[in-house]
């Protein structure tokens, strides 16, 4: 096993010739990195650091291959389904289904970033009405438009209600330019009232029954229209089957987190922990190979922490992260400064979370589906990135704010609130567009003071 | 007590059946009084409730999910310790679930009430109200196509503040530039908004903002002509008001807003009218970090066929000088024919 370190693009197209050389078996969307920038324009790979295990490679490969391999899903002939904003509980039904294969439109979102630009679709969304004023998920609708990203989906489903605004009203748009959506409510979540009858979710969360009832009967609603594309009933057999598996990618990924904010050191690097927790949403539109995937990644941390080999000094400030970066270089940026990744909020904790195998596999998805942190109060939120601070021993939290996003506007001054009353540890709250480099000085120096602060706060 | 709703899809029927004051919060008194400092991002409507909520400590705020603002507003007056606040869960969708939520979301809003000192209200008390607002929207929204713009507002906000019909203005149909108003929430304090269109040569025939005749679309079945015995058998749970039904149907099938999915409810609503007032350009009035108004705009645009032009209101109460020259330049515009109009 190589030494874990960081390389850049050019250093890993010499690694790779030496990986190859030495043997390295790939599977079928294996490659160098390199040929996403040559092939699929991704020019922000030039300017991240890359975990150099095979394990990473594979990630990344798999992740930066995923419209390629819907669309050779499409041609065997299976049905693709465009889940929307509920990240992590429509694909867990629709790949309970033969033949059926999901992805969240969403995650359009980081094209502007990987392309750098290039591929102007943020211009085009503003030339088809949704302005910067927008979070940059207004990726997600020229990208529809063009059809030059992912494959059409052969049905749209969107959560509505308690989501974002920007989210909702650009597909609301999207509708209008002739993409039909099914949309499904998503209540407000809220505790239970006294006298209500109340659900245990996961995530220590509790929600009135008439709520998961709610979110119960629209899942059936999304579930009997799943099973007319896949011309098959989605059962309580299968969609048991579904959650267990479904459970098998959050169980490697609970393991693998912990194992790496556990470590004395970071056994990975912040950046592909964060490409590791989005598999959770939808698999990568592959949910055996994103089980390979996480396995994968995980013997890797765990030999590094057995052989005492890591990618973080030993004095590197534990961090907790609020929200996804729009720059993934962020996560790097991070690191270069002296701090690590020891625990996260990207707005999908529902999707990390174990969904019940003691349930009915429709009321367990429901009670799953509001644990979402969108759908609930900010102070939820926050009592939960309170819970994991002091179980993994963080020293300061960075909320990073998403440009245009409604809900960032107050979310993040609230959690910042709680987590200094309550653990006392001190939070910055910063924005991060989908190319930060113009911002990199600024980011730096708040990264930096508040890397500072945190190792001051040590010595007392 | 007071209890201030912050949209007109809150039954303030159902809180005066409680025995308490339901005022719609755009009109009141003290409601953007003042020009707060915004955090980057944060609606100014929403911060002004957030503040009413917390300095008024004899009133009771309802605030909905129909916007993140607004939901997040009320989780920043919660923290903050304001105790009288209430969210209402506002479905989005036009589904027999949507019709559970806001069902049950009244019921509970009818618990918060009665913690406020309202008491149980009597089916025959809810009837009265129901049938006494639904009496003065439909005079009202009878009296929207001939009336003065201002006079037109203040009758609407006359409603929203007792629940009765007052009867507005007339005005001398002279203006060649009718304009629609569409949008979210105009309170009191921006009616200049009025004056500076008609100034400029303009006139408002068809005021579609949150506070305008839109928000007179609620109206109630009353099968109170039902016998009793069927209206008792259509009541699901026999601890409820008799009215209780329609109250819910009232409200949640006439609903007409832009936070709907689909919205399509919203256009259905608005094309005819703007055909038969002959609309020749749209006001699109949201205030600054709405997201929901602003993704419409081109929408709006290529549903009605009209000149469309934005305009942001924000922690300012009134119009500023800029946004008077836009709308001086959009008359002026919209008094050339428009060649694609369409119907």
């Amino acid at each position: 096993m190589a030494t874990p370190s960081k390389l850049n693009l050019t250093q890993w197209d010499d690694r790779y010739a030496e990986l190859r050389r030495d043997g390295l078996r790939e599977p079928a969307y294996g490659g160098p990195l390199r040929r996403h920038v040559e092939q699929e324009k991704d020019f922000r790979l030039e300017q991240l650091q890359f975990d150099n295990s095979p394990a990473a490679l594979r990630l990344w490969n798999f992740l930066l291959t995923e419209n390629e391999r819907l669309r050779q899903a499409r041609a065997r002939g299976e049905k693709i389904v465009g889940a929307m904003k509920d990240l992590g509980t429509v694909p867990v039904m629709a790949y309970a289904l033969p033949g059926l294969r999901a992805f969240y439109p969403d995650g359009a979102w980081w094209t502007p970033c990987l392309m750098e630009g290039s591929d102007r679709l943020l211009q085009q969304a503003e030339a088809l009405g949704i302005d910067a004023s927008f979070c940059p998920v207004r990726a997600m609708l020229p990208a529809f438009q063009n059809g030059g990203h992912f494959p059409l989906p052969d049905l749209l489903l969107c959560s509505t209600g308690a989501v974002c605004d920007d989210f909702s009203a650009i597909a609301q748009r999207l509708e209008h330019l002739g993409h039909a959506i099914l949309w499904w409510e998503m209540p407000r979540r809220r505790a239970p009232a006294a006298g209500e009858t109340a659900c245990a979710l996961p995530g220590n969360l509790t929600a009135p029954k008439i709520q998961v009832d709610c979110v119960r009967a629209e899942l059936q609603r999304v579930g009997q229209v799943l099973g007319q594309l896949a011309g098959k009933d989605l059962d309580d057999a299968l969609l048991t089957d579904g959650i267990r598996a479904a459970n098998h990618v959050r169980r490697l990924l609970a393991e693998l987190r912990q194992t790496v904010y556990a470590a004395p050191r970071a056994p990975l690097p912040a950046l592909e922990l964060l490409v590791a927790e989005m598999l959770a949403l939808h698999f990568c539109s592959d949910r055996e190979e994103c089980i390979a995937v996480l396995e994968d990644l995980l013997a890797e941390a765990r030999a590094r922490v057995w052989q005492n080999q890591f990618v973080s000094g030993a004095e590197a400030v534990r961090i907790f992260w609020v929200n996804p970066v729009a720059d993934l270089r962020a996560m790097n940026l991070l690191e270069d400064l002296g701090g690590r990744i020891c625990g996260s909020d990207f707005m999908f904790t529902h999707a990390l979370d174990l969904i019940p195998e003691d349930l009915p596999p429709l009321e367990a998805l429901a009670r799953s589906a509001l644990a979402d942190p969108m759908a609930g109060p900010a102070t939820d939120r926050a009592a939960r990135i309170v819970r994991e601070c002091r179980a993994n021993g963080v020293e300061a939290v960075v909320v990073s704010r998403i440009p245009g996003a409604s809900h960032c506007a107050r979310e993040g001054e609230i959690i910042r609130e709680i987590v200094r009353q309550t653990i006392g540890l001190p939070a910055i709250e910063l924005e991060i567009p989908p190319v930060c480099d113009a911002l990199l000085p600024t980011l730096a120096s708040r990264l930096q003071a508040l890397v500072e602060t945190a190792r001051a706060k040590r010595t007392k | 007590m007071r209890v201030h709703l912050t949209s007109p899809w809150i039954p303030a029927e159902w809180v005066r059946a409680h025995g308490l004051e339901a005022r719609g919060i755009w009109f009141a008194d003290k409601f953007r009084q003042d020009t707060p400092p915004l955090a980057g991002g944060v609606c100014a409507f929403a911060e002004s409730v957030v503040r009413f909520a917390e300095t008024q400590p004899d009133s009771a705020v309802v605030l909905t999910t129909a916007c993140d603002q607004l939901q997040r507003g009320f989780d920043a007056a919660a923290f903050r310790g304001s105790a009288r606040v209430f969210l209402f869960n506002l479905p989005a969708t036009q589904t027999p679930v949507a019709r559970q939520i806001y069902r049950a979301e009244l019921a509970r809003l009818g618990q918060f009430l009665l913690a406020l000192g309202g008491t149980a209200p009597a089916p025959e008390m809810l009837r009265q109200e129901m049938a006494q607002s639904d009496e003065a929207r439909r005079r009202l929204r009878e009296a929207a196509p001939p009336a003065a713009a201002r006079s037109y507002a203040e009758s609407v906000a006359r409603f929203h503040t007792d629940g009765n019909f007052a009867a507005p203005a007339v005005c001398t149909p002279t203006a060649p530039a009718a304009l629609a108003l569409v949008g979210g929430p105009l309170g009191a304090k921006d009616w200049k908004l009025f004056d500076t269109i008609e100034a400029a040569g303009g006139r408002v025939v068809l005021n579609a903002t949150l506070t305008g005749e839109r928000s007179l679309c609620p109206t109630f079945d009353r099968s109170a002509g039902l016998p009793p015995a069927l209206a008792a058998a259509s009541r699901q749970d026999a601890d409820e008001p008799e009215p209780f039904d329609a109250l819910v149907a009232g409200y949640i099938d006439n609903l007409v807003d832009v936070f709907q999915r689909p919205n399509t409810r919203l256009y259905a609503w608005l094309k005819p009218r703007l055909l038969a007032r002959q609309v020749r350009g749209i006001v699109l009035w949201h205030f600054t970090g709405c997201d929901l108004w602003r993704a419409e705009w081109q929408t709006l645009r290529e549903v009605s066929g009209r000149p469309v032009l934005l305009l942001e209101a924000d922690e300012a109460a009134g119009i500023s000088p800029r946004d008077t020259n836009r709308l001086q330049a959009f008359v002026e515009m919209i008094k050339q024919p428009w060649p694609r109009q369409a119907n």
